[in-house]
């Protein structure tokens, strides 16, 4: 399994692949949402995962996931927003454009894998 | 006529603690202890502005020492690992996440800055014409970390009543 | 510095008496990096003035906050996921058939800690009850400290990253500053009391289901069986207990049997039961 880590911050991409990791996904990542675009643009098969920060220069995540949610061929991608944005506001516009899952940052490892456990994608045991 | 702060120095603190339970201290072993010392130097500091409904920067101050730990920990390597450029990464996203937290309880409308990184003491002259109003001042592992608020005068005017 | 084996025996002898909890030996490091607050917090100079002092002139106020200090009080929204699921897609369609007369379910959340499993349980029955139909939660928990911050329902945003869906943070929860308050939709179904789990039970009217979770592993096997015992007496004789992933009634209290529920085990009375979709494992 794949899975994309889209964040501006280079340290932050590092603490989100350490973990998609050790959950046996292969990482790819991109520093903003049209990179991650473009990136996708150019694999033959989607990534089952993305992580996606929100504030982030040339394309921010909300816009990324609308992207991808207007694509077909994206259609299959698990998308979890993890940002800072933290207002109620905030979470209702991410969920209403199509993400599936939303985590705030600051967030602990088990906090990232348990949400990925609601998800289905964290083989069982994996978590505890 | 300004705009009510709505974060104050408890919250403030328990983002911190967030920070620290998340990222540099998960086993919870080495907290940031609390100094109370508003004046305790700094070698290196990051910060961000918000603009709207308020106007003002998050700051984040600490040692070189202090930061290179931080990197370390963000990034599990070994402190002697850690390269400029990660600690500037780190000292970056530490400002951002305090400072998004800081955005989300301020009233609608406020907007977050891209993180800056200053290899250099945080000094007033660094934010001109703004006042501190909140902090969180400690020594981690014996090292000074600072965490504070600076709200610009004069110009924060919109959205006031 | 840690703790004298004189001081740790003092400790584990506290802990052992007033709430049944065992300190394994070797965890001397532990119970000391747990008392340093609580000893700055009572304005003692170190753990082992603190401790002195306490043995001198025994106050139960301090007793009461060194439990608390020791007590594991780890846990998180919907954990373990396995009896939620249960609950939702083979026990709540089993009593909506079965309680026709009063149409309401009362669960127990024994061991509560700070609420988030109380509280996932009424997001569970505000969302899969029939219209008309009422629940109670009662979450119980030893320690003052966990019991108040359950009812005060605050959660930080780290804890309300554990477990919890966005969809029903932002369906059940509103901001209060730092914090998320659980909405009063849900609070005023839940009440949160002071218990010990190893006392005498108070006079309680009985529970369709208990959740009796991540407790007992402290407990020795003794404690255990009474605990268990008393359990089956506000447990209805149609009712269901779950347990922690790592524990169970086998070999402790044999009037229990496992049974399956949905993925996962629950246990119910051996006698008296209506066999029902219950299946022996
Ligand atoms: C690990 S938490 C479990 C919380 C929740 N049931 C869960 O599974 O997530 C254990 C809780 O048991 C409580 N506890 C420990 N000894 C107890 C006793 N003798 N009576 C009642 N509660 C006790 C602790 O205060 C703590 O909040």
């Amino acid at each position: 399994m794949r899975a994309m880590v889209i964040d501006d911050s280079r340290a932050m991409r590092m603490i989100l692949k350490r973990i998609v990791s050790k959950l046996d996904f292969e990482a790819l990542e991109a520093g903003d949402g049209r990179e991650a675009l473009d990136l996708l643009a150019t694999l033959d098969e989607v990534p089952e995962l993305a992580l996606i920060d929100w504030n982030m220069p040339n394309m921010n995540g909300l816009e990324f996931v609308t992207n991808v949610r207007a694509d077909p061929r994206l259609r299959e991608m698990t998308l979890v927003m993890v940002t800072t944005e933290s207002e109620q506001s905030q979470i209702v516009r991410a969920l209403a454009a199509g993400a599936h899952e939303y985590v705030i940052k600051p967030f602990t490892e088990g906090a990232m894998i348990e949400k990925l456990a609601l998800l289905g994608l964290v083989p069982t045991g994996a978590n505890s | 006529m300004s705009v009510e702060v709505e974060v104050n120095e408890n919250d403030l603190a328990e983002m911190v603690e967030q920070v620290w339970e998340s990222y540099l201290d998960p086993e919870g072993i080495s907290p940031l202890i609390p100094t109370y010392d508003e004046n305790q130097p700094s070698e290196v500091h990051s910060s961000v502005s918000i603009t709207g409904s308020w106007t003002g920067h998050i700051v984040y101050a600490s040692s070189t020492s202090a930061a290179r730990r931080a990197a370390a920990a963000f990034l599990a390597m070994e402190m002697d690992e850690v390269s400029e450029e990660d600690l500037s990464d780190v000292l970056g996203e530490l400002a951002n996440i305090v400072g998004g937290n800081v955005k989300a309880m301020l009233p609608p409308g406020a907007l977050l800055s891209l993180p800056q990184v200053v290899l250099a003491p945080e000094t007033t002259a660094r934010f001109p014409h703004s006042e501190r109003i909140s902090g969180v001042y400690g020594v981690w592992d014996g090292e000074p970390v600072s965490i504070s608020m600076w709200q610009s005068r004069g110009d924060n005017k919109e959205g006031a009543e | 510095m840690t703790l004298s084996q004189a001081e740790f025996a003092f400790v584990s002898q506290l802990v052992r008496r007033e709430a049944s909890i065992v300190l394994a030996p070797g965890k001397e490091y532990l119970v000391e990096a747990r008392l340093i607050p609580v000893a700055r917090a009572v304005g003692a100079p170190n753990v082992s003035e603190f401790l002195a002092e306490l043995q001198r002139r025994p106050n139960p106020q301090n007793q009461r906050k060194i439990i608390d200090a020791l007590t594991t009080n780890e846990t998180s929204w919907f954990r373990d996921r396995e009896p939620f699921s249960a609950l939702t897609d083979v026990i709540l369609p089993e009593l909506v058939k079965s309680r026709t007369a009063t149409r309401k379910v009362r669960i127990w959340s024994a061991a509560s800690s700070s609420g988030q499993e109380a509280y996932s349980l009424a997001i569970l029955l505000q969302e899969n009850l029939p219209p008309g139909w009422s629940y109670e939660i009662m979450g119980t928990d030893i320690s003052t400290e966990m019991v108040k911050r359950a009812e005060t329902g605050e959660y930080s945003q780290v804890e309300v990253n554990r477990g919890l869906p966005a969809q029903q943070l932002v369906q059940y929860f509103e901001r209060a500053g730092a914090h998320w308050r659980i909405s009063q939709q849900l609070r005023r179904n839940v009440s949160f009391k002071l218990m010990n789990l190893t006392a005498p039970f108070p006079a309680m009217q009985p529970f369709d289901v208990i959740f009796l979770r991540n407790v007992l592993i402290y407990f020795d096997v003794a404690t255990k069986r009474n605990v268990l015992q008393n359990m089956s007496k506000v447990l209805r004789p149609d009712g269901w207990l779950f347990l922690g992933a790592a524990e169970t009634t086998i070999g402790i209290d044999d009037n229990y049997e496992r049974v399956a529920a949905g993925r996962t085990s629950a246990y119910r009375a051996r006698t008296g039961a209506p066999a029902g979709a219950a299946r022996r494992v």
